[in-house]
């Protein structure tokens, strides 16, 4: 058993776990974000997603001692019920949410992809960006357009794009 | 050996790191992002009694031009080579592998010395460091070889590789102005999956559709990636018609030896090996035509 720090969602915290624990079971584990979920266990499903350092990976493949000191935001970091994000607004509201055990990942594989771009992507655009992000519930359309939406709203927000 | 009983060392250079590996009475391997070693300690296929975690060694990732070649480092990941403008513009065909691999989450944190060393015959950047005429840099504490990409493979998750020894530096030939190539790749699922079928393609052009000479580079139709040199004389004979195209097309046919697995029968892949380089061929001559 060793020590690691690192940062999730802005704040530093520590574990006490051996060397090879997953990312991911220490955040659900021993963080009690879980949010996060395991399916495949091997990286096929992505509903495992974090950021690492502001880009999208699958936490189930991530080794505790592959991340120490780095940055970690789950999607309870992109936001809670209380502070929601534009994009988990637009789930809710577009209905792009059934079982939920697929939404926190493709929450933060969306936050992620909306960070890199600054104008409304088209679909095919989406769904490159959420190939690693399997649903077996909704059919992906109202995904897409909860995240289309959510990219018109940040624009308008930003001043971009008038409506 | 549990997994959680595996140890793991975190070298802070590379020069550390090569002190680690040479140590005889430890049973380590390399983990650089992980996505197929974490999958393989699952599966309790890869259990070494120690990693040597090599994912935040910053010295072996870079992409740099240098005396006429581009030497990538080993843990540049599939992400640094889709965003690089060097390589979009020099060597576009191994961007279009890299953008093949996995989806974004194993694009950001995949390396493409994780995917050499893997060596796994259906590796999506393989065929195309072939056709770039690769040589790896193979570095111990106290030397280092230089081994061309075709001789460092020797059968599915095998490689010359010593166990004291890695990959320290990946240097790929660039295009030049009359030179165009193309990856083409045939998977179950658009993302995250792994190859049944992919094809590498260079081209050198004269004028027209002539082609001075070419090279063509297959996966998962053999235990290591192959040359279709068979294919690659006969490119040369005539201008790249599409008539000639259906030809080449129909030589690979035969000139492919793929085996029947999970993912594919022997006979698809022998026609989806065919099928993958014409529609290759016909986009790449429309690319040069556009140019
Ligand atoms: C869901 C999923 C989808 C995938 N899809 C694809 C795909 O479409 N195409 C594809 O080609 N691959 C695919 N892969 C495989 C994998 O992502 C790639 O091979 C990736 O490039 C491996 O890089 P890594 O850094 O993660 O390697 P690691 O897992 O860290 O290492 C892999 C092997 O390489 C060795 N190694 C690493 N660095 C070095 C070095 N510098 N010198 C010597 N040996 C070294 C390690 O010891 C280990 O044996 C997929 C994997 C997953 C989990
Ligand atoms: S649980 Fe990590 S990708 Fe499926
Ligand atoms: S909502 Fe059920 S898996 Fe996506």
């Amino acid at each position: 058993m060793l020590t690691f720090y690192l940062k999730v969602n802005g704040s530093t915290r520590t574990v006490l776990c051996h060397p090879t624990k997953t990312l991911l079971d220490v955040l659900r584990e021993d963080f009690q974000l879980t949010a996060s979920k395991e399916c495949c266990g091997k990286g096929e499903c992505g509903s495992c997603s974090v950021l690492l350092n502001g880009e999208v990976v699958c936490s189930c493949l991530i080794l505790i001692s592959q991340v120490i000191n780095q940055e970690i935001i789950t999607c309870e970091g992109v936001g809670l019920t209380t502070n929601m994000d534009i994009i988990q607004e637009s789930f809710g509201a577009e209905g792009a949410t059934q079982c939920g055990y697929c939404t926190p990942g493709i929450i933060v594989s969306a936050k992620a992809f909306l960070n890199g771009i600054d104008y409304v992507p088209t679909e095919d655009e989406i769904k490159t960006a959420l190939g690693g992000n399997l649903c077996r519930c909704t059919g992906y359309t109202k995904i897409i357009k909860a995240i289309r939406t959510a990219a018109e709203k940040e624009l308008v927000i930003k001043g971009t794009v008038t409506n | 050996m549990l997994v959680s009983e595996i140890e793991v060392v975190t070298p802070a250079t590379l020069k550390e790191c090569l002190t680690m590996i040479a140590n005889e009475d430890m049973n380590t391997r390399l983990i650089a992002g992980g996505t197929d070693a974490v999958v393989r300690m699952k599966e309790g296929k890869w259990r070494p009694s120690t990693w040597v975690n090599i994912k935040g060694l910053r010295e072996l990732r870079y992409i740099i031009e240098k005396d006429g070649a581009i030497h990538i480092g080993p843990l540049t990941t599939h992400t640094d080579i889709i965003k690089s403008s060097l390589l979009q513009k020099k060597a576009n065909v191994l961007v279009e592998a890299s953008r093949e691999v996995g989806a974004i989450q194993m694009q950001n944190v995949g390396t493409i010395g994780g995917n050499i060393g893997t060596a796994s015959p259906a590796g999506d950047t393989l065929p195309a460091l072939y056709v770039l005429n690769t040589v790896l840099e193979l570095s111990t504490r106290n030397s280092k070889r230089i081994v061309p990409i075709e001789e460092f493979f020797t059968g599915p998750g095998r490689t010359i590789l010593k166990k004291n020894e890695m990959i320290t530096n990946i240097i790929v030939q660039p295009h030049g102005e009359n030179e165009i190539g193309i990856f083409q790749k045939l998977g179950p699922r658009k993302a995250q999956s792994i190859s049944i079928v992919n094809v590498a393609i260079s081209l050198l052009m004269e004028k027209d559709r002539q082609v001075l000479s070419g090279k063509i580079a297959f996966g998962s139709v053999a235990p290591t990636i192959i040359r279709a040199k068979k294919c690659e004389s006969i490119l040369t004979l005539h201008p790249l018609t599409d008539e000639m195209i259906q030809n080449v097309a129909k030589v690979a046919w035969k000139e492919v030896m793929p085996i029947t697995d999970v993912r594919a029968t022997a006979e698809y892949r022998r026609d989806m090996a065919s099928s993958l380089l014409e529609r290759g061929l016909y986009r790449l001559m429309r690319r040069w035509e556009n140019k």
